[in-house]
C-alpha cells in the first residue's frame, strides 16, 4: 500500500482527505499542520506521496514544498489548492509540485492524481 | 464523498471545527473593535479561517455558508495586501459579527438535522459593497511598487526562462519531429489553465520547442476555451512519437490525447518559420497578478504566544460526552462495587492482614483513578466568560452606555454537565447588570464616577465548590422600592422591619419579581432571577445578592465541582437507610428530652446555645417505622442550606461513605411527589439508600 502523508491545518480537512484515502487503498502514514510540521514528518516518515494545502500559518504549503523538494528532489507532493490560488499552483509547479486538485473536490479526485504521480 | 449526510464523523467534524473557527473570529473581531483595528497578524488570521471555513462548507455543500466565507475571505485578501488602508472600521466589525451569527445559526440546523437553508444573501450584499468601497480606497493609494516588483521580477526571469525557451528559433537540429497534440481534461478537474501550464512546464526541458492554443493560459479566460477545444499545442523534438506520446499520457487528470506527427522537414528544422500554422502567434509575456503574496511582519512575542497555543492544541483529543458519561458510570459503579466488597460483611472479625494490605492499594488506586475521571470532565469556564464578551458589546452598543467586562479566574475548572447550566443564568445576570446596573454615562459622571461602567465576572475555587460572582459598578439595588413591590405583590411574609439587608435583596429572586417600570427587549418581565435561580439549583448551587446603593450589586453564584460523587453521612430510620451529604452538615448530637421545645402550632423545635431550631422528624415525613420515637433515643443531625437551619432526627448514624448520586428513577419521580430527595445510592452491602436534598426539606 503506498504511504500518504496529509498537511492540512483544516482538521475536518485532513479527515476528509484521511478517509477517501484510506477507504481507496491507501494507507495515511502521518498528519501535518502545518509547514514546518510538514517537512518534519516527511524527514521522518518517508511518504510515498504528500497531500499539501496551500494555505497554512506558521509555514506556507509553497515554502514546504520548496523545502521538501531540496530535501528529496524525488518527492510527490500534490497540491491542494483553492479558486484563485493560480499564483502559488503556478510556483508550486516550477518548484516541483507533481500536480494540483483544486478545492472542493471529490474523493475520486484525490485518488486520480495520487495513482497517476505514483505510477511511474 | 457524495453521501455526505451519511457521514456523520465528517460532518460532526465539520461542525466541530467551524464553530471553533467562528467563535474564535467573534473573540478577534470584540478584542479588535476595543483596540481600534486589526494587526497584521490577525488580518492574515481571519483570511485563513475564511479560507478554511470556505473550503471545508464546499466540500460539505453548504453553499450559502461557503460563499459568506469566501465573500469575506476576498475583503481580508485586500486588507491583507494593501497596508496602506485602514485595518477594519465599526461597519466591518458589524458585517462580520452578523456573518457570525448566520454561521452559528446554519452550524445549530445542522446539528439538528434541519436544513440549512438560511439566506445570507443580504449579508452578502453588503460585504460585497463593502469590498468595492474597499478597493476604491486602496487604488487611490499607491500599491508598495518596490516589494511587488522584487516577486514579479523573480516571477518573470522564471518565466522568461521558458519563454525565451518557447519562442527562441531551433538551431541545427537535423532531424527533429513536429507534432500536433491536443490534450482533453477531465470535467471538473479544476484550473485547466494552470494544468496547461504544467504541461508546458513539464515539456520545456525535453523538446526544442512549443507553441499552444490558446495562447492566454495566465488568465481564467481561457479555461473555457480549453474545456470546450482542448489544449493545443505544437511541438517539435528530437523526441520519437511513442515517446512524446507517453510524456503527454502522464498528465494527470487526462481525458483524451489526440496527437500526430506532422511531416518531417530538416528545413524547417533549421530555423525558418513553421508554415503550416494556423496562426504563428508571438507568445506574450506571461501576464501576473498584480497582488503580491505578501509575507506579513509578525510580532515576536505574538509568533510565539501562538506557537505555544498550537502545541497545546497538538496534545489535545476531542471525546464524545456519551463516552465520557459512560466511563464516569462505570467509574462510579467500581466505587460501589469496590466498598461492597472492602466492607463485606463475610469479612467481618478476620484477620486477613495481606488482604487489607492490598485492598488499601486498590483503594489508592480507585481514588486516583476517580480523580482523573472527574479531572477529564472539567472544562475552563473561559469559553462561557468569552460568550459574554459579544452580549456586553451588543447591550452596551444598544443602551448607548459604555462597559468594561473584566474577566477573572477564567482558568477555572467546572464539570461539563454543569456549564451547561451556567452559561444562560450567567448571561441573564450580566444583561441585568447592564441594564439595571449601570447608569449612562452622562449620569455616571454626574455622580463623580467613571464615564464607563465595570462589570467583573470572577470564578474561583472554595473547597469543593466554585464561587462565580457577577460584580457590577452601577446603582446598587434599591430597597425601599423593593419593599414596596414585595408588598404590593404580596410576597413578604415577614414583617419588613424584621428583614436583614440580605433578606430584602434576595427578595428580587421571588417569582414575578421585577421593579423595573417599563418592559425592554432585555428585561423586566419578571420571569428572570427566579429562573436562574432554579437553573442554579438543578445543579446543587446557590446564589446570593449584595449591594450597595449607589455603588453597586454583587451577585454570588455558589456551584457544585461536579454532581456525580459526594460525601455522605448515611443515616438509618428503622430499616430504611438515608444519606445526607456532609456538606450540609453542621454538627449531629444527641437530645434530651427536656430540650425539647413545642411552638404554639404545635412544631417542635430544640435550643442550642440559645438559639431556637426546627426540628424534622425523617420518619414523620418519609412516613416510615421508626426504632426510635422518643428523642433520647435517637439522634439530632444539624443540617443547613442557604443559611436555614435545622434538625433532623433520626434513629442513628451509620457511618461516613464517598457516594456516587444516583438520580431517581422515572417512575418514582412521577408517582410520588414526595419531597427532600435528591437522588438514590447504593451502600456497601448493597442496599439502596434514598439521599437527601436538605434544601428541599425545609419548604
Amino acid at each position: 500500500m503506498k504511504r500518504i502523508l496529509i498537511v492540512d491545518d483544516a482538521s475536518f480537512m485532513r479527515l476528509a482527505i484521511n478517509e477517501a484515502l484510506t477507504n481507496n487503498g491507501f494507507e495515511v502514514v502521518g498528519e501535518a499542520e502545518d509547514g514546518k510540521e510538514a517537512i518534519e514528518q516527511y524527514k521522518l516518515l518517508k511518504p510515498d506521496a504528500v497531500t499539501m494545502d496551500i494555505t497554512m500559518p506558521v509555514m506556507s504549503g509553497l515554502e514546504a514544498l520548496k523545502e521538501i523538494m531540496k530535501l528529496d528532489p524525488n518527492a510527490k507532493i500534490i497540491m491542494i489548492s483553492a479558486l484563485g490560488q493560480d499564483t502559488q499552483v503556478k510556483e508550486a509547479i516550477l518548484n516541483g509540485a507533481k500536480s494540483f486538485i483544486v478545492k472542493p473536490f471529490q474523493d475520486e479526485k484525490v485518488i486520480q492524481v495520487l495513482n497517476k504521480i505514483l505510477e511511474n | 464523498m457524495s453521501e455526505r449526510y451519511s457521514n456523520e464523523a465528517l460532518l460532526e467534524s465539520f461542525i466541530y471545527e467551524t464553530t471553533q473557527l467562528a467563535e474564535q473570529l467573534e473573540q478577534m473581531v470584540i478584542a479588535g473593535e476595543s483596540k481600534g483595528g486589526f494587526l497584521p497578524e490577525e488580518i492574515n488570521e481571519i483570511f485563513r479561517i475564511m479560507h478554511t471555513i470556505k473550503g471545508s462548507a464546499a466540500m460539505m455543500r453548504f453553499q450559502n455558508i461557503s460563499t459568506l466565507a469566501h465573500t469575506i475571505e476576498d475583503i481580508f485578501f485586500v486588507l491583507r495586501e494593501s497596508s496602506s488602508v485602514e485595518a477594519g472600521d465599526s461597519l466591518l466589525s458589524d458585517l462580520l459579527l452578523e456573518s457570525v451569527d448566520y454561521i452559528k445559526a446554519e452550524l445549530e440546523k445542522i446539528v439538528n438535522y434541519l436544513k440549512a437553508d438560511g439566506s445570507a444573501s443580504k449579508i452578502i450584499s453588503a460585504l460585497k459593497n463593502y469590498l468595492t468601497a474597499l478597493k476604491k480606497n486602496q487604488k487611490a493609494f499607491t500599491t508598495n511598487k518596490d516589494t511587488a516588483n522584487t516577486e514579479t521580477n523573480k516571477f518573470k526571469s522564471i518565466n522568461s526562462n521558458t519563454e525565451r525557451f518557447l519562442s527562441q528559433e531551433v538551431e541545427g537540429h537535423k532531424d527533429c519531429n513536429r507534432f500536433e497534440a491536443v490534450i482533453y481534461f477531465e470535467e471538473d478537474c479544476g484550473m485547466e489553465h494552470i494544468r496547461a501550464y504544467g504541461i508546458i512546464h513539464e515539456l520545456k526541458d525535453m523538446v526544442n520547442s512549443i507553441t499552444y492554443l490558446p495562447e492566454n493560459i495566465d488568465t481564467e479566460e481561457s479555461i473555457e476555451a480549453i474545456q470546450t477545444n482542448g489544449f493545443r499545442l505544437y511541438i517539435t523534438s528530437n523526441l520519437g512519437f511513442d515517446a512524446l506520446q507517453q510524456l503527454l499520457m502522464n498528465t494527470v487528470f487526462l481525458k483524451a490525447l489526440k496527437l500526430r506527427q506532422l511531416n518531417k522537414s530538416s528545413n524547417e528544422c533549421a530555423g525558418s518559420h513553421i508554415n503550416d500554422l494556423p496562426e504563428e502567434t508571438e507568445l506574450t509575456e506571461l501576464k501576473f497578478n498584480k497582488t503580491k503574496f505578501s509575507k506579513t511582519m509578525f510580532n515576536e512575542t505574538e509568533i510565539k504566544a501562538k506557537n505555544k497555543e498550537r502545541t497545546a492544541y497538538h496534545s489535545m483529543i476531542s471525546v464524545s460526552v456519551e463516552k465520557l458519561d459512560r466511563l464516569m458510570d462505570v467509574m462510579g459503579e467500581l466505587v460501589i462495587t469496590e466498598a461492597m466488597m472492602l466492607k463485606n460483611s463475610d469479612l467481618e472479625g478476620m484477620v486477613l492482614d495481606n488482604f487489607h494490605k492490598s485492598a488499601r492499594q486498590l483503594n489508592k488506586i480507585t481514588s486516583e483513578l476517580q480523580d482523573i475521571v472527574m479531572a477529564i470532565r472539567m472544562l475552563p469556564l473561559s469559553a462561557t466568560f468569552h460568550k459574554m464578551n459579544r452580549i456586553v458589546r451588543d447591550m452596551s452598543k444598544k443602551l448607548e452606555k459604555e462597559v468594561n467586562l473584566t474577566l477573572v479566574g477564567e482558568d477555572t475548572e467546572v464539570d461539563k454537565n454543569i456549564i451547561e447550566h451556567i452559561s444562560d443564568p450567567l448571561m441573564h445576570l450580566v444583561r441585568n447588570a447592564l441594564d439595571h446596573g449601570i447608569e449612562n454615562p452622562e449620569e455616571r459622571l454626574r455622580l463623580g464616577k467613571t464615564a464607563y461602567g465595570t462589570i467583573t465576572l470572577k470564578a474561583e475555587n472554595l473547597d469543593s465548590d466554585v464561587l462565580i460572582t457577577v460584580k457590577d459598578d452601577g446603582k446598587g439595588l434599591d430597597k425601599d422600592k423593593i419593599l414596596t413591590k414585595a408588598k404590593k405583590s404580596g410576597l413578604l411574609n415577614k414583617n419588613e422591619s424584621e428583614l436583614t439587608d440580605r433578606e430584602i435583596y434576595n427578595l428580587i429572586l421571588l417569582p414575578g419579581f421585577s421593579t423595573k417600570e417599563k418592559v425592554t427587549e432585555f428585561s423586566g418581565r419578571g420571569v428572570g432571577l427566579d429562573v436562574v435561580m432554579k437553573n442554579i439549583e438543578s445543579v446543587g448551587g446557590s446564589l446570593t445578592v449584595e449591594s450597595q446603593a449607589g455603588e453597586g450589586t454583587t451577585i454570588t453564584l455558589k456551584i457544585p465541582l461536579t454532581l456525580a460523587i459526594i460525601d455522605g453521612m448515611n443515616i438509618s430510620v428503622g430499616e430504611s437507610n438515608y444519606t445526607i451529604p456532609i456538606a450540609a452538615i453542621k454538627e449531629s448530637f444527641h437530645p434530651k428530652d427536656e430540650d425539647i421545645i413545642i411552638d404554639p402550632e404545635g412544631n417542635e423545635m430544640i435550643m442550642i446555645r440559645e438559639k431556637l431550631y426546627p426540628i424534622l422528624s425523617l420518619y414523620k415525613i418519609f412516613n416510615v417505622r421508626a426504632d426510635a420515637l422518643k428523642y433520647s433515643e435517637g439522634i439530632l443531625i444539624m443540617v443547613s442550606q442557604d443559611e436555614k437551619v435545622f434538625c433532623l432526627f433520626a434513629d442513628r448514624l451509620i457511618g461516613q461513605q464517598q457516594v456516587v448520586v444516583k438520580a431517581l428513577p422515572e417512575y418514582i419521580r412521577e408517582a410520588s411527589d414526595q419531597k427532600g430527595l435528591g437522588g438514590c445510592t447504593l451502600l456497601s452491602d448493597g442496599t439502596i439508600s434514598l439521599i437527601l436534598d436538605i434544601g428541599d426539606l425545609i419548604c
